[in-house]
């Protein structure tokens, strides 16, 4: 996999993560700064998806490839159903929402990346 | 309709997302464990099927509050519970018990715990939503 992707996405989630959190902390609803956040995001992950499965499909690389493409297109679905969920109640606890998004979306990226290299080297 | 529990508003709905990412976690892992090597650890892999399943129900039982879901929400949460404590307690008593890991295994500590302190979650916030309990969002009367 390429990994300064995989390292941006986990970097901007995690900011996703914490920006999230200020909302919440300030009582302020999600707005243009989140969803455009959010936005960029998606755009990451879908560029990992396209490279991770042509990837798999180019190379001969002893993968599991189900889990893999399972990984990333979990990835990318995820993002905008908990967005989706969050706007559903413009609340801090519907932004507290994106902060749990924020603090998973590292959690598929590193996972993504373990399935890639299953010898974990 | 006064007896539905606002289980699916303010916080709940943070709740709600993580046991939503374990339902999918688990329900992807048992399926590829079951299609892939189904023979290889039967007991562990049942097992996270099964866990699987009380996230699920967990996870829909608590965004869908109702006079029959909001029961069964406090009865699969009540069942996560057991299992992680006595899954948690299992693997750590008899590691050759399961062989390969599961949702559950030492208390969920390959999930970062998430597992073992999720139900306790739960619970509290079934709890603080129960009719006549201390709700206290202002903004929740019934809207979906």
């Amino acid at each position: 996999m390429i990994d300064p992707l995989q390292t941006v996405l986990i970097v901007l989630s995690l900011l996703f993560a914490a920006v999230a959190a200020v909302h919440v902390a300030l009582d302020r609803p999600t707005g243009g700064l989140l969803l455009g956040i959010a936005a960029l995001l998606e755009l990451g992950l879908l560029a990992q998806a396209i490279i991770g499965i042509g990837q798999l499909v180019s190379g001969d690389r002893d993968v599991n490839g189900a889990v893999f493409v399972g990984y990333l297109l979990g990835a990318l679905v995820f993002l905008p159903l908990a967005t989706l969920w969050a706007l559903g109640e413009r609340t801090r606890g519907g932004t507290a929402v994106l902060v749990v998004a924020g603090l998973v979306l590292p959690v598929l990226v590193v996972r993504t990346q373990q399935v890639w290299t299953p010898s974990g080297a | 309709m006064p007896e539905v529990q606002a289980t699916n508003k303010g916080w709940g709905r943070a709740l709600i997302l993580v046991y939503a990412v374990f339902a999918f976690s688990a329900l992807g892992r048992s399926s590829t464990q079951l299609v892939q090597k189904a023979d290889e650890a039967p007991l562990a892999y049942g097992l996270s099927a099964f866990a699987a399943v009380v996230y699920a129900v967990a996870t829909f039982c608590l965004a869908r509050p109702g006079r029959r879901t909001t029961p069964l929400a406090w009865a699969a949460v009540l069942v996560e519970l057991a299992g992680v404590l006595v899954v948690g307690t299992l693997t750590v008593v008899d590691p050759e018990l399961f062989p390969d890991d599961t949702v559950w295994s030492e208390f969920g500590s390959g999930y970062g715990w998430v597992p073992a302190v999720l139900p306790l979650l739960g619970l509290a916030w079934l709890w603080h939503t129960r009719p006549g309990g201390a709700q206290r969002n202002a903004d929740s009367p019934v809207s979906a």
